[in-house]
Parts: structure tokens; C-alpha cells; sequence
């Protein structure tokens, strides 16, 4: 109930803050928000919104600084062009940085507007100590394992029923004592045991029967988990430790990094790829200081493998590779293909890896097994089919073929295409 | 390598008493066997009984298998710093070239994460056509043999000393300064000008300095005849995709002769029908062996090795009747009857024709020459403009050297790419006269027979690991650039490219890749016109890896090219062909003839010969190749004596008929060397004659033989003898003793012949050009409503195929069986080497293999005739004509039936059938009955009997070697014990090719996806598609290809794939063979074809 409650209570705050936000951007509804995407995918790599600087500055009070918005447009837009022009303000912020900004000559104007609108009109978050997603994991640790609950419940009935025997033996003895029956011999709780299952053979056959099947239908469901490094029914989890203590949601979440920037092949490789120590060290040059002490010190890693000496600001050590311990583990025998399912496929990195930007830890939500795969197989329509020359037949035969069922159920799903055969993840 | 010596320790290096007699005892300490066994007491005592074991038993079996449950932890460690160019999972592809002295073709290298793992066909380049041989393909293996040194070695004593370039360096400088005598580079064909620069500064440092070229397998006398002729010593390009009609007289073009691959690709341009094309060549081939040549070839005509000479004078004789001539002296054959009839078909093809001999015979060259001339080929058939240099060996240059060398007077030898100790023949004595010498040091990349005789060796980088550039034919160039950096890098160990060693030598210390993009500037640059610079061109270049530089600019820069000369005589300036042809008028060939004619045959003659896998066994260590069954006995393996069946059942020796696997043994002696190797009958092979396949018995070839027991076959290279200053691959008489002694050969297939059925379909070209679909009849089938067609009976509904349909058509008139297929496929799919044992247990796991057959005497037709039973008939129909059987050869790989019975009998569905018309065979769900191999009718499957990547008995599986594991293909799955595998149809592949073109947003087409075979097909003799696409060749050539099959169509099963009759240009159909064919059908059908 309290559950419950909390959600709409959730729902309830949601609706109101979108209906103010939308009230609140309804002068500039759609440029702020395009100008967000806009921002995270161009710029949020090099500049913060804060004070600190990245790679490039920090972009907290930049429409003071610069001359006007004409300027900033023309600066993001090209600023090489805009310093060999001559320009007294380019030329002088140009000695920022020993690299140059990149130019974003194919944007068009209307979304560097769009950027700036977003820069204008940026409010900083307000810190959420306790963020919602630990709140809910607190109390769910705390209701405790049924097992051990079981197990509790059943040592307190032995305790109870030995008790009981005691009692019912001193009882009995003295009811023998009144009556003059010689003193009942104490029987062991075994033996006692061993005797009335003698007496009572169909109970005892039909209890042992069901112990056996149910160790038995255990075994097989734990079988099942043979292999699997996490089963979210199960509430298996796999969060191994790592090397380097890397918050994802430093990155993805609060600082908004796109997933792509790290993780650059999911477009055009089968794998996505693990960040190479180079990749880090674009924006980590310059962020050297971490939130926290602890922080520092996981920053002073990457250098550690980088080989930089911060001091000297100079690649000058051995570099050392960083063992990341593996946590999406797909067997040799299947092959999966990140640029099927993100860039054709247009599926989310969230769909099978969780919300990240909330993980300081990586850790594995899904349990990455085949009837995982078949469901969502047996689930999702292909995106863009319709438009996408190469279905096209496809898309035509499939259409006539389907053409009797009601609309709602007409859907092309992956498993529609032959998305489940055996042959087209096991070679 | 036993040069090699690794100690344990310090104790053993001093091998102290102690410690030989602490070696001496297997166990460190005494183990109290006796104690514990003499003690009676010891099962009272002891305290352990019945009850304690089997509690230990089940406990460690619990507790082992509840820790298998456990999953395990996986490291990923990526780059700290990623090459710019690798996105891991994603391919690199890199033009390169292959070239080892004696084959050539240029390449693309697919890497993935900074290793090749696949070589194909470059498809730009002029001369290979995009195509590849067996070797080609398997060379990428070579490159992770752990045979190879890991760095310079020098020799004291008789151990090897592992050094460093420097004291190399130093050392080295210092004893060829101060050489006695001169100092030779001795080396096969090099066609790198950059290389013969390099040489040319070596000789100008030290100006005692000669360069000699040795082939094992020489043309010596090839271009010595075309000095008499042209007054050049020169080997023309030959164009058989002009030629109307081709005589080989002991040539292999196909498989070994030369250019194999560029012929391959050329000859089957002549050779394909179809719709709009109903013209084919004519081929006739007067040959000993049965090649791979032969065995394609429309008429073949089996001739001794004594007559080859003879065959080309009389064919001269009989062009010269025909167009006018003065004939040449000559002595009567056998089958000069065969001579007439082609030589009336060359002259009905003036200019269209070809005759060529693989004789190494300067005076049968001149006479082969003047047959061509005679025929006006030359400067159509044959470009002796364009010259091709990829054999430059001089017999009569090498013979001098071992001279030289024997008397003392060579002060150095530095061998490169070459090894005439295990090559040269043993009448020259290579080795004797190589000790004499002061100095000498081996480029090889491995202790190799030569090398192991060497003080020094400067191991090489590989070709895939090096710069270097080639001139294959006049006005062609290409490049080799490194896949891989070096395996065996290290700062001042490890592998140095021989060109970088030989300049370091000559006082140059810049990179090998600077010196040639140098000479590229001054030479090969200023012969083209399409780029303005020479950055703009050399990348160009090397993105295409092959390039044609402008004919006729060679003329205009003369001066470029007469500098040239001076080094790298690889740019010769050929006279107008005009004043080059008259000269052959003035060459008296009766001399030539009458040398010829004196020659006198033997009883029993010998015919060396090449392997299509081993070559000239320069990849003896490769384990593909040496697994690879040679296209016509299908034997794997070995080497041994090829016999005529006639001949042997004389002889009384086994003939393996029906299945045997038991061969007898012989010693054979020729030219004074005797050999002990098991002999096979070959049917086609002439009386008279036996072949062994030199490039086998390597011992020192690397650690196959280590790791299979024994040395594979044995050399036949000392047979080899000078004759008139050039090297004859055979002997004019040789002597057979039987052993008596029996041993197994490991054959893939020992069943010989079709047995009456149409699994091969086969017709002649006039009867296709009367009806297109003659020898292909639709299999009929008796049933209650009447005869009707096998194919349109089915159990079984249709299957639904909305999206792809895949379909695979073959060509049986372009395959030539090279086998180039089957190690493309290896490569691709992780295919397990199983060795010979296994092999005869026909247990190999090839997913392709290429089936040959022979025709037989007996058919259905014969035994009306003769009134033989049944069983007689289908005994006799096993066998196969002894005397000269027409070959066919049929790709063979699962035939991926739309119905198949594999599928049904599955107890797990571990094979099931894909939407788009695959049998796709899940690993991981199969338990390993067999059934499905067994219900198949191909018999394709492949059972994977044991763990052939961990099992210690197959550690020749290159699986088993850290670097050998390097080679596999990340995107297929290296199969386990128990499993079935089979060809896939490159899954892989396909699903990579649809996802490209989803990607990209675009329908598939053709080139989107090609298997492995297709592409590595140097007669584009595959084709794969859909089947549902109409513009696919596929659908195009099923639609409207009369001669397109289905085998074993009568079974219902509805195989993918398909294949296209195999039309031969001979007279006879196929049915008549020699027993009914007359003369008058041959006149009309003759007239017919060429009308």
C-alpha cells in the first residue's frame, strides 16, 4: 500500500512539474529542448555549465562575457574563421587553450539558436541527496530474505515442539506417578520419530515424496541459472568490482555525456566497445579533481595507465592497459551484433543495460539468456521498415500476408522475419 | 628443429654429474611403491575403507560440478591508446601482394583487430583477375607457423646462438669485407625492381659481387629458346582467353605451369556457355600424369615422357603440311593420328590458337615456338612485348655457381627465398660444394635444409609483415605493405626484412618503404600519366594494390628505362614485333628436331611433377596444404608413384581397387637415386610411365613433422637432373622393385567412378548447341497417374519465403578442381586439420570438398550388349577406365535441401531450416548422434570425433599453437568434441552483407554477400544470390540456363543449390565413349562446331 501511494504520489508530482515546466518554456517550447540534445551531443564533452572548465571553458555566466549573441553564434559556428577575421574578442580568448574549439560549420543556425536559448535558460539541478532510486533500494534490502524467514520459522516449531515433548513427557510421568504406572522410559526425539513413521508408512511416503520432488523441481530451476551471471527474478545480480571505481552516473547521468562518446562503436561495429585510456584522457586532462577525495585518486589511475604525469602535464611514464572486469558476458557460441540492434534496430542502450545514468557501478539488469532475447525477439516491430528500401518486398509480402488480422494484432515483429532461428545468432 | 637446444637450467648446461643422474631418474624422489604395496596390514592400518572413498568420491564430484556451475569472471582490457584505423569487430581490408619465387597473385588481406586472418582475390588486378590458388590462400597460415625464427642466429659448433642485429651487423660487415673469393646472392625469381636496387647496391659496396637466380622449378630452357628465336631471353604472357584453341603438350597450366591462376581465370572465360554463348575452345592435352590440366582438357592423349619432344615435331610437321611448310625431321607416335586432328584444328584457328609445352627443353621450346609462328600467334595468342617476369631462374647460372662454389673460389653465399639444398639435384651436389664455402648466411626465415647448413641466418619478415613491391608482367606493378606488425618484433632482435639487412650491409641505414616509394619516384612514376604527383599516385597504388602503368610511355622515357636496365633488368626493352618475327625463320629448328628424335625412351619412364597444395614445398609446414587432397587421387599426405592400373596389375603390384586403402611399396631408382615410396594406380597415366610430386619430405621444414610423427612423403627433388644445361623434371629410365613391403594412404575419396547415375550431368558441345539442355534429362518418376517429373512430386508443403532466398549455382564447365575452395574455406569457417590418420578413417572436416570422377568401360549400355548381370556389372562400373577416363570434378558442400532429410531425423532440432532457405546446424544444441550424417545423401556432414583445438594427439591442428590461433575467424565458432558441423553457406558473411545493407539503408544485391569459395574461385565458377531478387545472377542464370541441375533431384529433397552440365568440346557423346563413336559422326559434329 505505502508502495502505492508513493508511486502516484510520484505520478502526481511528475504531472504538475510538467505541466509548470511546460508552462514555464511555453515561450521558447521546442528550441530549449532540441537546444538540450543539441548541447549533449556537440558540446557537453568539452564544457560544463558550471564554472569549471573542461576541455574548454565552463559556460556559467558566458552571455555576460561575450559581446553579444550575434558573436557567440558565429564563434560556435566557425570560430577559426571568425579569429583569422580578426575579431579583438576571438583572437584574445583564442590563447585559451592550446587546442582549438571544433568548428560546427554543418549546424545549422537554427540549432546553435537553439544551443544558446538552452545555455540562456539553463537552471542547474537541484541536489537531490537522497535520490529516489536508493530510497526504494533501502527498504527492499530491509524486508529481508523469505528464506531466511522460513528457516526462522522452522527452528522456532522445533524449538516449540521439543518443548512441547518435554512438557507432554513430564506431564505424562506425572499422571503415571498418580496412577501407579511405572515411570515411562524417555524415549529419544529419533527414535520416537523412527517409530511413528513405522506406524504412519503412507504419510511418511507421501511427505518424503514431496521433499523429493521439490528438491528436485529446485535442482532444475537452479540449473537454469547455470551460467547466468544475472536473473532479475531470481534477484541474482552481477556488479563485479573494478579496477577503477568509474561512476556511470557521474558521466552519463549527471554530466550528461553521451553514451556513444565512450562507447563509440555501437554504430558500426558488433561490439560497442570499452573506452580506450585515450577516450578518458580527452576530457580528463583537464578534470584531474574528482567530487570527492576518493574521486581524485580513481581520476589518478587513468593517468597511472595513461602514462601522464599530471605535474608535468606530458605523457612521459609506461602506459599501463586497465583489466575493466567484463560485466555484459555473452557466450562464445552467440553472436550479437551492437550495430544490428542500435543502429538498425534503433533500440536504446537502456533497453538492455538499465538506466546507466543512475549506476555509479555497471552492473547487468538483464539476465542476457536466450528466452530474454526470444521475448523481446517475439515483442518488438523493426523500426523504419516501412521506409527502409531494403525491406521493401519484405515489408509488401508480409503486409498481404497479415492482411486479414485486425489491425491491432498486425504487427511485423522480429520473430515475423525469421528473428528467431537458430541460425542467425549461432554460427 | 633439433638445432635448436633450450636448458632448464645452469646444471644442465654443465651437465654436471649430479645432475645427469638426477635427470636419469624420472622421479625427484623414490616413491615407496614397494613399501606400500608389500604391506599386508595397510587396509587395516590405514583407516581409510570402502565407505570413506565413495564418500571422497561423491563429495570432490559434487563440489567439482557445483564449481563448474560458477560463472566465470572475463577481463576486457582494451588498447590505452587505439590505433586511429581499428574499430574492434570491425575488418580492415589492405591491398597487398604474394609472392614466393614461384607463384604470384595480388591479394587483399582482410584483418581484424591488427591480425589477417583471410587473404582474397584483389579484383584489380590485371594479371590474377581476382583470382587465388590453394597455396595463396593457405599462405596466411605461414605466417603463424612457430616454426619461424624469432630473431638472427649465428652458429658455433653445431648449436644456434641466438644474437642481435648489431653483432650481426658487425660481425657480418666485417667477414664480407674481408671475403676471399667472391660473394654470391643466391636467389629464386625476384620480381621486385626495389629489391634488384637493393642487390645493385650490395654489388657496388662490395664489387665482387654476383646475383644468381635459381628456380626449383625452372623455365630456363623456355627462355633460353626464345633467345634463339626473338634474340631475347624472355618468358611471354600468354592470353588463353584469346585462344580458340589450346594443345598442351605436358603443361599444367592451370595448376601449376607459370601463371596458374591468371591462365585459370583466362582459360575459363573461353570455356563458359550459356545463354547468347554457345562457342567453347577447344583443348587437346598430350601429357604422361594425369594433371589437373589434363583432366579438364576436351581431348586428352596420354604420351611418355620420351615422346613429349616428338609430339611437338610431328605437330609441327603436321601445321606445316596443313599451312604450308618445310617439314622437319621426324620420327612416327603412336598417336600421331590425334597429332593430325588437332593439328588440323589449330590451323582452322590461325592466330586463335595456342600450343605450348612445359618441357624445360630448350630445343622443344624452339620447335613449340615455331608452331606458334607457324600458326601467326605470336603478338596475339602470345605478347612477347609484354614479357613476364615471374621466372627468371638460369639453370646454366646455378650449375656454374655449384662449380664455383666446389672449387673454393666463392668467398660468401647469401641464399634468399631460395633452397637448393633440399631443391637442387643431386647430381650438382649443392650441399658438398656449399660447405666449401667461407661465408654463409640465409635470409630464411627458418633453420630450412639450406639454412641449417648456413653460419648465420638474418630471418625475414614474412610477406604479410613486409614492404615490397613486384612487376609481375611488363607495364604491371604492385605492392605489398604490412597486415600485421612484425610477430617477431623487438628493437634489435627479431625478424629484419632481407632488403633492410642487405642495405644495413651496403652502408644504407633508411627504411626499405622510403627506398621503394625512391625508386617508384624514378621509375615506375614517370610511366604513368593519370596522377599529377607522386603522393597522389602512391597512394592510389597501394590502396589498389595492382596497378597497369600507360603502355607506350615506356618508350617516351627511354632514358628512364635504359637506367633502369642497368639494375633491374625487369623493364626490357622489346624490339617491334615485326623485326622479332622473322627471326624465328632464321632459328633451323632440324637441328632442334633432330636432337629431339635422337632422345630414346625407357621401359619405365619418370615425370616429376607439382601438387596443386604443395607446389614446390616451399609451405611444406603448412598443415592446410598438406591436408588439401591432391585433385585427382584425392590423397592427402603423401607423395608417391603414380602408375598406370595396366601397368601394375602386370607387375603384380595392389591395385587398391574398391575401397582398399593398401598400396605396395617400391624402390624406385633413376638417375642414380633410389627412393622407397608406396605407388597408386592412375587411371589416364601413360604406360610406361610413373610420376611422383616433388615439394614433399621435408625434415626441416618446421615442427609439423615433429608434431605428425613422421616427415610427410619423401624429396623427390634429387631426381632432377641437367640435361643440355638446363634441369629435366624426369628420368627416361627408371626400375620398379617391389618391397614387398604394404602400407595405407589416406585418400578422401576411394570411391572412383559415378556408378551409372547422373550425379555429374555431361554433354559435347555440338549436342548443346543442337539442344541446350541435352545431357541434362529431367529425372522422371513412375507413379499411379503416370511418369512425371521427380521434382514436381513432394511430400511436404513448400516453404514460405517472404524474405531472402538463398540459392548457390555452380559451373561445371568453369570449376577446374584447383581445390583454391576448399582452403578459402578452411580459412573462413575454422575447419579442423585432422591428420592422416584420421583422413583414412574418413574423419577429415573439410566443409567443401571437390568430388572427382572417372568414367568407366562398363555402363548400363555395355552390359545389354555384352549380357552381364547385375552384379558384375555394378562390380565392373566401380572401376575406372584405366587408359585415358575423362575427369569431372563436382564442388561438393551441403546442398542445404529446402526438404532435407538431415532435418527430420534430428532428436534435439540441433538442424533445422532458416526462412530464407539455409539448414542451419546449432552446436550448441546437438548431442552428437550421427543421425543426420547418416540421412544425408551427399554425406557432407562433418562429426567432430574429438577435441581437435585441445587434444595432445592433434597438436598439428594450428588451433594448438599460441600463434596458429591467431588465424581463426572470431566471427565463427570453433567447434568441440561431438559435434556435427557442415558449410554454413558463410552465415557469417550473409548476415554481415544484410546488415551492411540495412546500414545503409539500400536493397542487397550481388556483391553484398559472396562465400568464401565464390570468392576465392579463380574461374567465377560459384555464383551466390537470392533467389528472390530478379536482378540477381542467380535468379537470372536458374531462369535461363538450360543446363542448370539439382543432384539426386529424384529424392524430393530440393536442394539450394544447383549445378550447370558440364559441356566438353570432344567428339564423341558421352553415352558412345570410344566404344560406339565412329568416324562420320565425328566429321559432322566437327564441322558443326566450328561452323
Amino acid at each position: 500500500m505505502d508502495t502505492i501511494c508513493k508511486q502516484s504520489k510520484k505520478h502526481f508530482l511528475a504531472f504538475f512539474s510538467l505541466l509548470f515546466l511546460s508552462f514555464f518554456l511555453s515561450i521558447n517550447p521546442v528550441f530549449a529542448q532540441d537546444g538540450e540534445k543539441i548541447f549533449k551531443e556537440n558540446c557537453a564533452v568539452c564544457h560544463s555549465m558550471g564554472k569549471e572548465t573542461v576541455t574548454g571553458p565552463g559556460l556559467e555566466g558566458v552571455m555576460k562575457r561575450v559581446p553579444n549573441e550575434e558573436w557567440l553564434l558565429k564563434w560556435i559556428k566557425n570560430n577559426d574563421a571568425l579569429i583569422k577575421s580578426g575579431d579583438a574578442y576571438a583572437v584574445k580568448i583564442s590563447a585559451f587553450a592550446a587546442s582549438q574549439m571544433t568548428t560546427f560549420t554543418s549546424l545549422p543556425d537554427a540549432d546553435i539558436k537553439a544551443v544558446i536559448e538552452y545555455i540562456k535558460t539553463y537552471k542547474p539541478p537541484v541536489k537531490v541527496v537522497n535520490n529516489t532510486g536508493g530510497g526504494a533500494g533501502a527498504p527492499a534490502e530491509e524486508e529481508g530474505n523469505p528464506l531466511t524467514l522460513l528457516i526462522g520459522i522452522i527452528a522456532f516449531l522445533i524449538i516449540i515442539v521439543a518443548v512441547l515433548r518435554g512438557v507432554r513427557h513430564s506431564l505424562k510421568n506425572l499422571q503415571n506417578e498418580k496412577t501407579g504406572i511405572p515411570e515411562e522410559e524417555k524415549v529419544g526425539a529419533w527414535t520416537e520419530f523412527r517409530n511413528w513413521m513405522r506406524s504412519n508408512k503412507t504419510t511418511t511416503g507421501v511427505v518424503i515424496l514431496f521433499i523429493v520432488g521439490g528438491l528436485m523441481s529446485a535442482g532444475w530451476y537452479a540449473m537454469k541459472d547455470i551460467g547466468v551471471y544475472a536473473n532479475p527474478e531470481t534477484k541474482l545480480e552481477y556488479q563485479p568490482e573494478q579496477p577503477i571505481a568509474f561512476s556511470h552516473k557521474i558521466h552519463a547521468g549527471d554530466n550528461a555525456v553521451n553514451c556513444q562518446y565512450c562507447h563509440s562503436g555501437v554504430e558500426r561495429s558488433k561490439t560497442a566497445g570499452i573506452p580506450t585510456v585515450n577516450v578518458c584522457m580527452n576530457c580528463h586532462r583537464g578534470i584531474s579533481k574528482g567530487q570527492s577525495d576518493a574521486g581524485t585518486a580513481e581520476i589518478a589511475k587513468i593517468y597511472d595507465a595513461a602514462g601522464w604525469d599530471p605535474v608535468a602535464a606530458k605523457y612521459s611514464k609506461p602506459q599501463k592497459p586497465i583489466q575493466w572486469v567484463k560485466v555484459h558476458n555473452l557466450q562464445d557460441f552467440v553472436f550479437f551484433s551492437h550495430q544490428q540492434h542500435v543502429k538498425v534496430g534503433k533500440q536504446e542502450c537502456a533497453t538492455c543495460h538499465g538506466d546507466l545514468t543512475t549506476m555509479t557501478t555497471a552492473k547487468q539488469v538483464q539476465p542476457l539468456t536466450m528466452a530474454w532475447c526470444i521475448d523481446c525477439h517475439r515483442a518488438t516491430e523493426v523500426p523504419g521498415m516501412k521506409d527502409n528500401p531494403y525491406y521493401e518486398s519484405l515489408h509488401k509480402k508480409l503486409a498481404e500476408k497479415f492482411k486479414d488480422l485486425p489491425r491491432d494484432q498486425r504487427k511485423f515483429t522480429v520473430d515475423k522475419m525469421g528473428g528467431i532461428e537458430c541460425g542467425k545468432c549461432h554460427y | 628443429m633439433a638445432t635448436k637446444k633450450y636448458w632448464k637450467g645452469l646444471e644442465e648446461l654443465n651437465n654436471s654429474p649430479e645432475f645427469v643422474q638426477s635427470a636419469n631418474n624420472e622421479f625427484a624422489e623414490q616413491v615407496p611403491v614397494e613399501k606400500f604395496l608389500g604391506d599386508n596390514n595397510l587396509a587395516e592400518n590405514s583407516g581409510t575403507n570402502r565407505r570413506d572413498f565413495l564418500k571422497f568420491l561423491g563429495f570432490s564430484v559434487t563440489a567439482a560440478s557445483l564449481a563448474a556451475c560458477e560463472t566465470p569472471v572475463n577481463k576486457a582490457i582494451p588498447y590505452v591508446v587505439k590505433p586511429e584505423e581499428i574499430t574492434p569487430g570491425v575488418a580492415n581490408w589492405y591491398a597487398s601482394t604474394f609472392h614466393d619465387g614461384y607463384d604470384y597473385a595480388s591479394i587483399i588481406v582482410k584483418t581484424r583487430e591488427g591480425r589477417p586472418i583471410k587473404i582474397e582475390g584483389n579484383e584489380f588486378s590485371k594479371v590474377t583477375m581476382g583470382g587465388t590458388s590453394a597455396r595463396v590462400q593457405a599462405s596466411i597460415l605461414s605466417l603463424y607457423d612457430s616454426s619461424r625464427l624469432t630473431g638472427p642466429v649465428t652458429k658455433s659448433g653445431d648449436t644456434w646462438n641466438a644474437s642481435t642485429w648489431t653483432n650481426i651487423d658487425k660481425e657480418i660487415g666485417g667477414k664480407l669485407a674481408a671475403a676471399k673469393g667472391g660473394i654470391r646472392i643466391l636467389t629464386s625469381t625476384i620480381i621486385s625492381p626495389s629489391t634488384k636496387a637493393v642487390i645493385a647496391d650490395f654489388a657496388a659496396k662490395y664489387p665482387n659481387t654476383k646475383h644468381v637466380t635459381y628456380d626449383a622449378i625452372s623455365y630456363s630452357g623456355m627462355a633460353k629458346a626464345n633467345a634463339q628465336s626473338f634474340g631475347q631471353e624472355i618468358i611471354p604472357s600468354y592470353h588463353f582467353n584469346r585462344a580458340e584453341v589450346i594443345v598442351g603438350i605436358g603443361a599444367d597450366f592451370l595448376a601449376n605451369w607459370l601463371s596458374p591462376i591468371e591462365y585459370a581465370n583466362q582459360y575459363s572465360k573461353t570455356r563458359k556457355v550459356g545463354k547468347g554463348k554457345n562457342k567453347m575452345s577447344k583443348h587437346i592435352q598430350f601429357e604422361s600424369n594425369l594433371s589437373l590440366t589434363g583432366a579438364n582438357a576436351d581431348e586428352r592423349v596420354p604420351v611418355k615422357v620420351s615422346e613429349q619432344g616428338k609430339v611437338a615435331v610431328n605437330l609441327y610437321n603436321a601445321v606445316a603440311r596443313i599451312v604450308g611448310g618445310s617439314s622437319l625431321p621426324s620420327s612416327s607416335l603412336a598417336c600421331d593420328g590425334e597429332i593430325a586432328k588437332a593439328a588440323k584444328h589449330l590451323s582452322e584457328y590461325k592466330g586463335k590458337s595456342l600450343v605450348i609445352s612445359g618441357s624445360n627443353d630448350m630445343n622443344v621450346q624452339m620447335v613449340v615456338n615455331g608452331i606458334n609462328q607457324m600458326l601467326d600467334n605470336y603478338g596475339k595468342t602470345i605478347d612477347i612485348e609484354n614479357p613476364s617476369y615471374t621466372h627468371q631462374g638460369d639453370d646454366v647460372a646455378f650449375a656454374d655457381l655449384v662449380a664455383e662454389m666446389a672449387s673454393g673460389k666463392v668467398g660468401a653465399v647469401i641464399t634468399y627465398n631460395t633452397n637448393p639444398v633440399y631443391t637442387s639435384p643431386a647430381s650438382l651436389k649443392f650441399a658438398e660444394a656449399y660447405n666449401k664455402v667461407g661465408l654463409r648466411i640465409s635470409f630464411a626465415d627458418r633453420a630450412d635444409e639450406t639454412a641449417s647448413m648456413a653460419q648465420y641466418i638474418c630471418p625475414d619478415h614474412h610477406y604479410l609483415e613486409s614492404w615490397n613491391d613486384y612487376n609481375p608482367k611488363k607495364a604491371h606493378y604492385s605492392l605489398s605493405q604490412p597486415t600485421i606488425t612484425p610477430l617477431f618484433a623487438a628493437q634489435n632482435s627479431g625478424t629484419r626484412q632481407a632488403q633492410e639487412t642487405l642495405m644495413v650491409w651496403s652502408g644504407n641505414n633508411a627504411d626499405y618503404h622510403t627506398y621503394i616509394q625512391k625508386v617508384w619516384t624514378e621509375r615506375v612514376y614517370p610511366m604513368q600519366g593519370k596522377y599529377m604527383n607522386f603522393t597522389e599516385f602512391w597512394n592510389n597504388s597501394l590502396h589498389d594494390g595492382a596497378i597497369e602503368v600507360g603502355k607506350g610511355r615506356e618508350v617516351a622515357e627511354m632514358a628512364v628505362v635504359d637506367s633502369a636496365k642497368v639494375v633491374a633488368p625487369v623493364v626490357v626493352k622489346v624490339e617491334a614485333k615485326q623485326e622479332a618475327a622473322p627471326a624465328v625463320a632464321k632459328v633451323d629448328l632440324s637441328s632442334a628436331a633432330t636432337t629431339i628424335n635422337s632422345i630414346k625412351g625407357g621401359t619405365i619412364e619418370l615425370a616429376l611433377y607439382e601438387k596443386v597444395a604443395i607446389g614446390n614445398g616451399n609451405q611444406g609446414n603448412n598443415p592446410w596444404l598438406q591436408e588439401l587432397p591432391d585433385p585427382i587421387s584425392k590423397i592427402t599426405w603423401d607423395n608417391y608413384i603414380t602408375m598406370s592400373p595396366e601397368d601394375m596389375k602386370e607387375a603384380g603390384y595392389k591395385l587398391m581397387e574398391r575401397q582398399d586403402r593398401e598400396s605396395s611399396v617400391l624402390n624406385i631408382t633413376a638417375n642414380g637415386i633410389t627412393l622407397k615410396l608406396p605407388v597408386v594406380p592412375q587411371p589416364g597415366q601413360a604406360r610406361g610411365t610413373v610420376g611422383i610430386a616433388v615439394g614433399y619430405g621435408r625434415d626441416k621444414a618446421g615442427k609439423l613433422s615433429e608434431r605428425t610423427g613422421s616427415v610427410v612423403g619423401q624429396n623427390a627433388y634429387p631426381f632432377v637432373q641437367m640435361m643440355n644445361g638446363t634441369m629435366a623434371y624426369g628420368s627416361l629410365s627408371a626400375t620398379l622393385e617391389n618391397t614387398n613391403e604394404i602400407t595405407e594412404l589416406a585418400g578422401t575419396q576411394i570411391h572412383h567412378t559415378m556408378m551409372g547415375r547422373e550425379i555429374v550431368k555431361e554433354t559435347i558441345l555440338s549436342e548443346y548447341q543442337k539442344n541446350p539442355k541435352s545431357g541434362n534429362h529431367d529425372e522422371m518418376l513412375v507413379t499411379h497417374a503416370g511418369v512425371v517429373k521427380a521434382a514436381d512430386i513432394d511430400l511436404w508443403n513448400e516453404h514460405e519465403r517472404l524474405g531472402h532466398k538463398w540459392g548457390m549455382t555452380i559451373d561445371l564447365n568453369s570449376c577446374i578442381g584447383c581445390g583454391a575452395c576448399v582452403v578459402s574455406c578452411t580459412a573462413e569457417n575454422n575447419v579442423a586439420v585432422v591428420g592422416k590418420d584420421q583422413v583414412m578413417k574418413t574423419r577429415e572436416m573439410h566443409w567443401l570438398r571437390i568430388d572427382r570422377y572417372y568414367s568407366s568401360d562398363m555402363t548400363k549400355d555395355v552390359a545389354k550388349e555384352t549380357g552381364e548381370g547385375a552384379i558384375q556389372m555394378y562390380l565392373d562400373m566401380e572401376n575406372p577406365s584405366t587408359e585415358n577416363p575423362k575427369v569431372v570434378f563436382q564442388p561438393m558442400m551441403c546442398q542445404h535441401c529446402n526438404h532435407a532429410p538431415c532435418e527430420t531425423v534430428c532428436p534435439v532440432i540441433a538442424t533445422n531450416h532458416s526462412s530464407d532457405g539455409l539448414n542451419a546446424m546449432a552446436y550448441n544444441r546437438c548431442v552428437g548422434t550421427r543421425y543426420c550424417a547418416n540421412n544425408c545423401p551427399f554425406k557432407v556432414r562433418r562429426f567432430n570425433w574429438f577435441n581437435y583445438n585441445e587434444n595432445p594427439d592433434y597438436t598439428f591442428n594450428p588451433t594448438q599453437d599460441d600463434l596458429g590461433r591467431m588465424v581463426l575467424n572470431p566471427d565463427v565458432v570453433v567447434r568441440s568434441r561431438g559435434v556435427m558441423e557442415k558449410c554454413s553457406m558463410c552465415i557469417q558473411r550473409i548476415q554481415g552483407g544484410k546488415l551492411e545493407a540495412k546500414k545503409e539503408e539500400r536493397k542487397l544485391v550481388d556483391s553484398d554477400i559472396k562465400t568464401a569459395c565464390q570468392q576465392s574461385c579463380p574461374t567465377n565458377a560459384i555464383w551466390f544470390g537470392d533467389l528472390n531478387d530478379e536482378n540477381s545472377a542467380v535468379t537470372i542464370l536458374r531462369k535461363e540456363d538450360e543446363r542448370n541441375y539439382f543432384i539426386l533431384e529424384e529424392l524430393g529433397i530440393k536442394p539450394t543449390v544447383s549445378y550447370l552440365t558440364k559441356v566438353r568440346n570432344a567428339e564423341h557423346s558421352i553415352e558412345e565413349g570410344k566404344h560406339t563413336g565412329g568416324h562420320g559422326h565425328e566429321e559432322k559434329s566437327d564441322k558443326k562446331e566450328h561452323a
